[in-house]
């Protein structure tokens, strides 16, 4: 029983059940020079810098999938965007080395930016016009400034909701260089 | 083990495939995807609000640090503002009530005549790419689905998501808000800030009334708090009821009311011109566009009066300020201006709100 509890994917659905609420409370309300922090977009970066590229497209689809629940954007499109999100964060992932904290921040800072400027591009695919103007570039700088600080909290969360150990985690299990 | 695995592949294919797949269920507006939103939203319901308990203090504080200073200077020129502002609405009250009169007796529709409903705005828009705010009233109440929400200043936007217990509002600067209007070029004499300005000319070929912007005072309740009185800003547009030349025909006079139609001249009534408002964002002004040019309405100028322009298909009824034309910029060809638009509600700093209980016509 301990075991399926510690499962990752019910972690998962444990910290998205955490971090929604905040995401529509407390984040909706505390801007940063008039732009929402996007905390479901940061954890799945996240997951995907410790996990993997695998371990971040599934936390990507469930924290997205979350997010789509509460939005009015179709459904779906925000898995898809944060499930592609987790992939590209995955591809920094090193699990025999020690990512150093900075790099996992510029990572998550980088792939926060991007994310945010493609999720219009996105929207205007799936027919939700009229995102893609000159506030996008503020709203891309400035949530990839936040998610990179973030990061620093929200990593360890990511490390922890993925049950990777600190032994596991610099074990030389030889994956990267196959 | 390779780094990019068979099975890595295929979990990743599924989870954009399942993506792709609800994209397109919720595109074509199917019953499942609505139904798993509406499970969600009941089941997550209890969940934010409990956790709305524990962010309220942290998010007041840290609106205390960030808006102290604005705040305060804000307040100042409120308060002066009022002091102004109050002699003109006693004296507004006694010409809404005439014009509403006036309206009944003609059977035109008037937002007095809706029922409404006052909730409060529980919640933002947690994403940067819609303007959605939250508010703590849903179908339990009343509330349907495309219902304007307006507070005291003007049209706020409209209904778009119902929960029994709370329901999202879309606000009018969204880029997806559109709305039919009618656009009313102010008379000369008249300032942006005059509120209660009657005018009546005599003629003998029609009978109309005329107001310019109002105040009318709509007095409701809050759930679990005191009776509140709220007023909205109406306005009341020349309404022309022909008549034969020569004659004015008797309107139906209620019991207890003395009124005398007149006749008036309806080439000095201000005419409107209708149009489509949509917004674009919260950083850029909402705009009005295809405009039909009418010869008898002249050149739009900048400070017209725009409001909406009711309808049987419209979402809100007829007559809800929105705003003031701030820029017009002429297209070529058959295009027409597209004038820009500052709208009277603050919608950054929305409270209590109101929910005009309305549906069109072709809706029923």
């Amino acid at each position: 029983m301990v075991e399926f509890l510690n499962r990752p994917i019910l972690r998962l659905i444990l910290i998205g059940i955490v971090a929604l609420p905040i995401q529509t409370t407390l984040l909706a309300d505390v801007k940063f020079f008039g732009v929402t922090t996007q905390l479901m977009l940061c954890l799945s970066i996240a997951a995907g810098v410790v996990g993997g590229s695998e371990s971040g497209a599934v936390a990507g689809f469930i924290f997205g999938l979350y997010f789509d629940l509460v939005l009015s954007s179709p459904l779906g499109m925000l898995s898809l965007l944060y499930g592609f999100a987790g992939i590209v964060g995955g591809y920094a992932h090193s699990r025999t080395v020690g990512n150093p904290r900075w790099l996992n921040a510029l990572v998550v800072g980088g792939v926060s930016a991007l994310a945010t400027l493609v999720q219009p591009v996105l929207a205007n695919w799936v027919g939700v016009e009229g995102g893609i103007n000159t506030r996008l570039l503020r709203v891309v700088v400035i949530v990839g400034v936040i998610n990179a600080l973030a990061s620093y909290a929200v990593v360890p969360l990511c490390r922890w909701g993925l049950a990777i150990k600190r032994q596991e985690r610099l074990a030389l299990s030889g994956d990267v260089f196959l | 083990m390779p780094a990019y695995s068979m099975s890595r592949r295929r979990t990743i294919a599924i989870l954009a495939l399942t993506s792709l797949l609800l994209i397109t269920l919720d595109v074509q507006d199917n019953f499942i995807a609505n139904g798993a939103r509406r499970f969600f939203a009941f089941v997550f319901e209890p969940i934010q609000d409990s956790a709305r308990v524990f962010t309220r203090p942290v998010e007041n504080a840290w609106r205390s640090f960030t808006n102290y200073d604005e705040l305060e200077a804000e307040n100042r020129i409120l308060q002066d503002r009022l002091d102004q502002q109050e002699g003109a609405f006693i004296a507004a009250l006694a010409v809404v009530r005439d014009a509403q009169e006036l309206l009944a007796l003609n059977g035109i529709d008037n937002l007095a005549n809706i029922s409404s409903i006052t909730a409060q705005v529980v919640g933002g828009t947690p994403s940067n790419f819609s303007q959605i705010v939250e508010i703590n009233q849903g179908s339990d109440r009343g509330l349907r689905v495309g219902m304007p929400v307006v507070n005291a200043a003007g049209l706020v936007g409209k209904v778009t998501e119902v929960f029994p217990k709370r329901a999202l509002v879309m606000l009018a600067t969204d880029v997806r808000y559109a709305i039919p209007v009618q656009v009313v070029n102010v008379p000369e004499s008249e300032t942006p800030t005059t509120t209660t300005t009657t005018t009546t000319t005599t003629t003998t070929t029609s009978t109309t009334t005329t107001t310019s912007t109002t105040l009318a005072p709509q007095t409701t309740t809050v759930p679990g708090a005191a009776t509140t009185t709220a007023p909205v800003a109406v306005a009341t547009i020349p309404t022309i009821v022909p008549t034969t030349p020569s004659t004015v025909a008797p309107a139906p006079v209620a019991a207890g009311t003395t009124l005398a139609p007149e006749a008036f001249d309806i080439d000095e009534l201000p005419v409107s011109e209708t149009g489509a408002f949509r917004g674009r964002g919260p950083d850029r002004s909402p705009v009005v566009e295809f405009i039909d040019q009418n010869s008898r309405f002249g050149e739009i100028k900048v400070g017209a009066l725009v409001i909406t322009s009711g309808g049987a298909s419209s979402l809100a009824p007829r007559g809800i300020v929105i705003g003031r034309v701030t820029k017009i910029t002429e297209r070529t060809g058959i295009a027409g201006a597209v004038l820009e638009v500052r709208m009277t509600a603050r919608l950054s700093v929305l409270n209590f709100v109101r929910i005009l209980l309305y549906q069109p016509v072709a809706a029923d």
